[in-house]
């Protein structure tokens, strides 16, 4: 399939009085179209500002991009100004927000909010972008919305706000939707449901979707293919399946292994010891090296290059050298791995039946 | 929202009615008659006739019950001063210049208290900044009576630009407004400033951004009106600082105004014309609080008021 959208050795920098901070070292994927990327790592790992580079919204003048290319459409948005990318933000490139209890402004409509987009982008008159305002909020599963666009984000609940939130990104047709946690505030129930609904909507869309998070369990629920992140960089990618079945990152195993499953007894959840680097001063070598059991010289002097797995499936560890040792994951992370496997084998025969 | 201001004019009333107790018997302490300075010209008799004829005889609560039974019927009494003068038919020839100051100090200070609170929450951290930072502390730490009498030495002595006193035309309220102008607009600004700033680093404010409205859009559509919210807050006890501003600038000034009434009235025990003033300065300032509260709903949806929905 035909790349939409390709991230080259993207570089963020964040100027502060402390020093400059290196969110983002270097990142590189491709998005194909109609597939969803998810983007998974702990905190400041570099998820959610490498896609406010994407869209533009970089804080600036404290964030730049110093190095690297985001090209769309034959055009590199790292170096478009802010004019050109208002014509791209919100038509082609849309983005949901995490929170959406403070992502609406509390002082416009509903249907003022979804409008505002159509109207700038697609030089609807009123009466037209209300129309499909209304239809937006019926695709995003509101009902009433021929009421409920004349109301105040107050009068609207959490899970409905965000569904406001997602017919806002929608309202263009964008090529590529920028998920930020979408699903991170909402509570579980809410969550399965908001889910659901990217999911179908892709589906009649064709949106091409970057999902950033870090609960494993979304991923696994919507992602073709998965990048992990650590420390401003994408330690390793692939598909669902060689991240879930065959992951090779010592990073991966323990995200996979903090992550609670159905069948895990209690000691079996790995926390995955210390804290990510001070990225003011990134570490030489590799960055995980000081939090890695398997850790060898090597980490501490070089930085380990993406090694190919599959042409699908890279990862960034000097484990996957010639000369390295073999060595397997953890035994939880292997029983977790196996689960996934069995899971994913009874969902499909439930499926069929 | 009808029932909701009846029910607000009805607590205004009860206020009001407070504030007239309150003020009367206070009043009544101060030391001193009405007929101080003519004292020495009249006979004990005299005088006596004179207190009689004006009920200041009576012991303090007949006096209380009499002023309140003609406050409700609409008559604040004649003044002491001016040969028998209805208070009324005095404020009215003197609220004049007094509200053209007020609300022309009111009205241009805030908005260009506003203004420069959003140009330097826009450009914070630069010069524009810094030079708005230091205006707005200059305008809250100096009094308005040493700006007063600055501007009439410069503008009016030295350079003759306008006229330093008295009440002749529009040229005669530019010195005043400015005086009283300075206060309102440091506190606006600074208030601005920080609203701005909190709004603008706001999610929702992002997402407008990530939708690609412009960005004279997303201040003047999305940021301000979220930010005015807390500004119209602190303009309701702004006004009433404004209201005493106005005496001592309508003195300085020489303005025919209600303040320099005032003044005068207090030093000559004029008791009708103080509790008229203090009635009509309560009734402004209740009223200007209800105002701020009604604006509220108008600019922020989440307290808008329904009239007794449940």
């Amino acid at each position: 399939m035909e790349n939409i959208l390709e991230v080259k050795d993207l570089h963020v920098t964040f100027d502060t009085y402390g020093g400059k901070v290196q969110a983002v070292r270097g990142v590189n994927f491709n998005l194909k179209k109609g597939e969803t990327l998810a983007i998974v790592g702990e905190s400041g790992s570099g998820k959610s500002v490498t896609t406010k580079a994407l869209m533009g919204l970089i804080p600036k003048p404290a964030g730049k991009i110093p190095k690297g290319e985001i090209i769309f459409e034959g055009k590199d948005l790292a170096k478009l100004n802010d004019k050109h990318m208002q014509q791209i933000r919100g038509r082609d490139i849309s983005m949901i927000f995490q929170d959406p209890m403070t992502s609406l402004n509390p002082t416009m409509k509903v249907g003022g909010q979804i409008m505002e987009g159509l109207i700038k982008h697609q030089k609807m008159n009123k009466a037209k972008a209300k129309d499909r305002a209304i239809e937006l909020l019926d695709l995003v599963g509101i009902p009433n919305p021929k009421e409920r666009i004349n109301q105040y984000p107050h009068q609207f609940s959490g899970g409905m706000r965000q569904r406001v939130v997602i017919a806002i990104a929608l309202a263009c047709n964008p090529k590529i939707l920028l998920a930020d946690e979408p699903t991170t505030a909402l509570d579980v129930t809410i969550q399965a449901q908001i889910l659901e609904l990217m999911k179908d909507i892709q589906k009649k869309t064709e949106t091409s979707i970057v999902f950033i998070t870090h609960d494993l369990g979304v991923v696994a629920n919507v992602a073709d293919r998965v990048a992990v992140m650590y420390a401003g960089k994408i330690v390793e990618i692939g598909t669902v399946d060689d991240i879930f079945y065959n992951p090779k990152h010592p990073y991966t195993w323990g995200l996979l292994g903090s992550m609670p499953t159905v069948d895990s007894k209690e000691d079996e959840l790995i926390a995955i010891p210390g804290t990510p680097p001070d990225l003011m001063k990134p570490p030489k070598g590799d960055a995980f090296a000081a939090r890695n059991p398997y850790a060898m010289k090597i980490d501490t002097e070089m930085e380990p290059p993406l090694f190919k797995v599959s042409d699908t499936h890279y990862a960034a560890t000097w484990l996957l050298h010639e000369d390295a040792p073999q060595v397997e994951p953890p035994a939880a992370v292997k029983r977790r791995m196996k689960g996934f496997a069995t899971a994913d084998a009874s969902d499909e025969k439930g499926e069929e039946s | 929202m009808a029932k909701y201001i009846a029910q607000r004019i009805i607590y205004m009333i009860i206020t009001l009615f407070i504030i007239a107790t309150a003020t009367f018997f206070l009043m009544k302490l101060l030391p001193g008659s009405p007929f101080n300075q003519v004292a020495a010209k009249l006979s004990d008799a005299q005088m006596e006739i004179l207190l009689d004829r004006y009920g200041l005889n009576d012991p303090v609560p007949v006096q209380y019950f009499k002023y309140i039974g003609g406050l409700i019927q609409g008559d604040l009494g004649v003044s002491f001063q001016y040969n028998n003068r209805a208070v009324t038919d005095l404020i009215m020839t003197r609220i004049g210049p007094s509200a053209y100051l007020g609300a022309q100090a009111m009205i241009i200070g805030s908005i260009l208290g506003i203004i420069l609170g959003m140009v330097a929450s826009i450009r914070h951290n630069s010069w524009v900044d810094y030079t708005s930072n230091i205006l707005a502390v200059i305008g809250i730490s100096i009094p308005s009576f040493v700006f007063a009498g600055l501007l009439q030495y410069y503008f009016a002595v030295q350079w003759r630009i306008f006229p330093p006193s008295f009440w002749e035309g529009p040229e005669y309220t530019v010195l005043p407004t400015i005086a009283l102008m300075i206060f309102p607009m440091a506190i606006c600004a600074r208030f601005m400033r920080t609203e701005m700033m909190e709004v603008l680093g706001s999610d929702y404010i992002e997402l407008a951004r990530a939708k690609g409205v412009s960005n004279n859009k997303i201040m003047f559509k999305h940021a301000l009106r979220n930010a005015l919210i807390p500004v119209i807050t602190v303009i309701g006890p702004m006004t009433v600082s404004l209201m005493t501003g106005t005496l001592v600038i309508e003195q300085i000034f020489a303005v025919p105004g209600l303040g320099e009434q005032f003044v005068r009235s207090i030093n000559v025990n004029d008791y009708p014309m103080i509790m008229g003033t203090t009635l009509l300065f309560s009734v402004l300032f209740i009223g200007v609080v209800l105002i701020v509260d009604l604006l509220y709903g108008i600019i922020d949806p989440r307290i808008r008021l329904t009239g007794g929905k449940k």
